[in-house]
């Protein structure tokens, strides 16, 4: 394993570390308060830095510094996240990562956004300081007393101290057993080198409960012989906490490569060996936390200690004395201990076990199993065709495979599947940054973020997604003020909701904004040329006009949404996906866009027909209902037009075999069924087929990938005969009834 | 800061910030005031890691091995809570009438 490799996984961990770091924050903005929470913040961004320091990713560990720092006040309460706070992190957690992906792709960063941010960064951290030092309130050490009597209620491992009632109640601050914890940590050069500070770390172990200290100079030489920055102190530490082992251990979590550290419960039997160590040799400074409470205290102290040095080695003693008798005295509760911290290590262990595959080879599988799939049905067709009396054992066994193949099959395309979380949680970033430059308040509300759909489709969902969410805080959403003047909230809403239905999945981005303004929309398309000034649309009609190319209802060219890659994108990339969009808006309540995409774009559900003696394949998802249509309600218009009366609308009746040049002359309605269709624009059309097979699964194989891109087939499928048949492209079809005429190669194509 | 009246005794005022990257820039201090009295001034420190705790540590050997005074004459309550967090003992270098 190179070094390459190793830093790619290092930026997929980022990836990761980013996305908890965002979720954890948007949870804080929620106002979440849980301790946990914040560690989980303050953790991802140590994490971030501690690897980028490992690669020399300067920019990366200096930022990420600033951003440690200023969540460790809110760690130690010295800050309050309010939402001013949050909204500062959630930029800096931007701003992370656009220095992970610049320094995994190279190219820049907003360096004068970075600078000011970090500036904030450092005033948040600073601006409570002075006041924090000169009120007896909560400082980063004098806090820990509070936690630590907080912590039993709140302990997130699920170990609930046990009561311990052995008669000796008197003694109050053993009214359970607290494991204490020994710790050797020597920091080697690295530690520092990376950014990790011995300081921070004493300090996060002293949080966790009562702790002693000493601190080892022995190896530290002259100053004119020593490097500044090698590392020279080590110490000794013995922790009473009710965390154990494992809650000193997470504190050493990121830099136990870079130490040489030892940490182990004082158990029973080494409680002999651990007094005889302790005591001459080592005198450890006992560090009362509560003497920080007060300075005044924390001085006397002090002074005691200077004066005498002995005494603070009998108190000392004393207290190593008198925790060797609890530990005695609760070795029983220890074992208990011992093992419900080993069950959760256990349960721990088997919650969300992931390994990571190469995509490619996630999509060699997926194809194997389409293949597996064909020729299964190509298999049970071929024995069917033969066995006729359709008892034999072997059309048993056939069902059987038949079954297990479509399980396999489900459980491939499971693998692939991803929940959405990640292409909503950037929607949350891009919310924030259009609201910045807007000048708009928006709060993003996302349902149903574990909805899984296919990885390729998550991909493809962010740049139309994107897209949307521009236009519903740029166009969609008033100013506050007007919104209060509307009798709004001023703070505007984006909803983004995800569900399955009907094997679908269906995204829906709605905001509470002004709606379509419809004249507006109208006025745009006649001076656009899209329709005709006299034209007369209903109001879904317009709706859809802002899906046509070119069309931006905003009177200037806004940096946001205006850079004529508008909806039309949109409906485009969907449509790419097999997906269709629609809009429904309420003028003064705000729009929604409705998005239905296929779970996965390797298996498709489509119609099998008959075209001029061709079979195609034509995706379900575009066929709103199927007629056989009546003589009576055909007719001619012009030279080659016919149109169809379904329910007291015209809708025109397209050939396929002519469009596609199957056939030379167009075929009798009559004597074939048509099926409506919904195309681009949103208009209807009815394509004529000459009969219906049956509907199925089939397993999309790309044409262009085999072949060459055939102009009105979407893509190829095999049948279970073996023979290939065609995926029509609709839109493309529709597209060529209206007088675009596809090219010629096609019947070439087809015979496939 | 406050000279007394020795003239030889030099002092120095530390940063802010005593981090990593302040290490080197204090240990290149401390050596160029070598073989004179030094009074520190920690008044204005917000925040010391191991490395400067380290030099001023080493400091405090060198100074004491040649017979020299060095000791703190202002302490911040930052300064002296970390020191104690660490298990550093400046006490005994602590200036007589810096009883906070």
């Amino acid at each position: 394993m190179d070094m390459n490799e190793i830093k790619e996984i290092f930026f997929q961990e980022c990836e990761e570390q980013l996305a908890e770091l965002e979720s954890g924050l948007l949870k804080l903005n929620d106002g979440d308060r849980d301790p946990e929470t914040v560690n989980a913040v303050f953790r991802a961004v140590h994490s971030i830095k501690g690897g980028a320091g490992a690669f020399g990713l300067d920019d990366l560990v200096s930022f990420a510094h600033v951003f440690e720092t200023t969540l460790d006040c809110v760690r130690s309460n010295k800050l309050e996240p309010t939402q001013d706070v949050l909204k500062v992190m959630l930029k800096s957690a931007d701003v992370l990562a656009d220095l992970t992906n610049a320094a995994r792709d190279g190219g820049s960063v907003d360096e004068s956004r970075s600078r000011t941010l970090i500036r904030e960064l450092e005033a948040l951290a600073h601006g409570e300081a002075p006041a924090a030092a000169e009120a007896p309130a909560p400082r980063p050490v004098a806090a820990a007393p509070a936690p630590v009597v907080e912590k039993p209620p709140v302990n997130d491992e699920g170990f609930q101290p046990i009561p311990f009632s052995f008669g000796d109640f008197d003694d109050e601050p053993a009214g359970h057993y607290v494991p204490t914890v020994q710790i050797d940590f020597k920091p080697k050069k690295d530690l520092y080198a990376k950014g990790n500070e011995a300081v921070l770390l004493l300090r996060d172990v002293s949080r966790l409960g009562e702790m002693s200290v000493y601190c080892d100079m022995d190896a530290l030489p002259p100053l004119d012989k020593m490097n500044p920055e090698e590392a020279y102190f080590s110490w000794k530490l013995s922790v009473t906490t009710e965390k154990g082992e494992d809650g000193v251990r997470s504190v050493f979590e990121f830099a136990e490569w870079d130490c040489d550290l030892d940490i182990r419960t004082i158990e029973e039997d080494v409680v002999g060996e651990t007094a005889d160590e302790e005591e001459p040799p080592m005198q450890p400074v006992p560090f009362d936390l509560s003497m920080l409470d007060e300075g005044a205290a924390g001085a006397s102290a002090g002074e005691e200690q200077a004066a005498e040095n002995p005494a603070a080695a009998a108190v000392a003693a004393a207290e190593t004395a008198s925790k060797v008798a609890q530990v005695a005295s609760r070795a029983a509760e220890n074992a208990k201990a011992a093992a419900a911290s080993a069950a959760q290590a256990s349960q721990a262990a088997a919650a969300g076990q992931t390994i990571r595959v190469d995509l490619d080879r996630v999509d060699r599988l997926i194809n194997l199993v389409g293949e597996l799939v064909i020729n299964q049905a190509m298999l049970s067709q071929s024995v069917v065709e033969n066995d006729n009396n359709g008892t034999s054992s072997i059309n048993m066994g056939l069902e059987e495979l038949q079954q297990l193949t479509r399980e396999i099959q489900d459980s491939v395309m499971a693998i692939r599947a991803q929940p959405v979380k990640p292409v909503f949680q950037r929607m949350a970033r891009t919310v924030r940054e259009i609201a910045d430059i807007t000048g708009k308040s928006v709060r993003l509300i996302t349902e149903g973020e574990n909805t899984e759909v296919d990885k390729t489709v998550i991909d493809k969902l962010a740049e139309p997604l994107t897209h949307m969410i521009r236009n519903a805080v740029d166009h969609g959403l008033e100013m506050p003020e007007k919104r209060e003047a509307l009798g709004k909230n001023p703070e505007g809403t984006v909803r983004l909701t995800a569900k399955h239905r009907s094997g679908r999945i269906i995204i829906e981005l709605a905001d509470d904004g002004a709606g379509i303004n419809r004249e507006k929309v109208r006025q745009k398309a006649i001076d656009n040329d899209l329709i005709a000034a006299d034209a007369n649309l209903s109001d879904e009609e317009i709706d859809n006009l802002i899906f046509h190319a070119g069309f931006s209802t905003a009177d200037k060219v806004s940096d946001l949404s205006g850079r004529g890659v508008g909806m039309d994108v949109v409906k485009r990339s969907i449509q790419a996906l097999g997906g269709r969009i629609s809009i429904s808006s309420k003028p003064g309540q705000g729009s929604v866009f409705t998005m239905s995409l296929p779970l996965t774009l390797a298996v498709l559900d489509g119609m099998v027909v008959t075209v001029a003696g061709q079979t195609l394949v034509v995706p379900l998802t575009a066929i709103v209902e199927t007629l056989q249509p009546e003589a009576s309600a055909i007719h001619s218009f012009g030279a080659s037009q016919r149109l169809i009366s379904i329910r007291n609308s015209f809708c025109p009746l397209v050939d396929v075999g002519r469009i596609l040049n199957f056939r030379g002359t167009q075929a009798n309605p009559v004597d074939g069924v048509a099926l409506l269709v919904e195309s681009e624009g949103g208009g209807q059309r009815a394509l004529m087929v000459d009969a219906i097979q049956g509907q199925r699964q089939v397993v999309i194989k790309s044409l262009e990938a085999n072949y060459t891109h055939v102009p009105g087939i979407a893509a190829a499928t095999i049948l279970g005969d073996g023979r290939v048949a065609l995926i029509l492209d609709v839109d493309a079809v529709v597209a060529a009834s209206r007088g675009q005429s596809l090219r010629q190669d096609i019947s070439l194509a087809a015979t496939g | 800061m406050a000279s007394k009246k020795a003239a030889a005794q030099k002092s120095l005022s530390l940063a802010p910030v005593l981090d990593l990257n302040e290490a080197s820039a204090l240990h290149t201090q401390l050596m160029g005031l070598k073989g004179n009295p030094l009074v520190i001034d920690a008044s204005a420190v917000e925040r010391v890691g191991a490395l400067c705790a380290q030099v001023l540590m080493a400091g405090a050997k060198s100074w004491e091995e040649q017979g020299q005074p060095f000791t703190f004459g202002k302490v911040s309550d930052p300064f002296m809570k970390t020191m104690q967090l660490i298990g550093v003992n400046i006490d005994h270098l602590l200036a007589q009438e810096a009883g906070q």
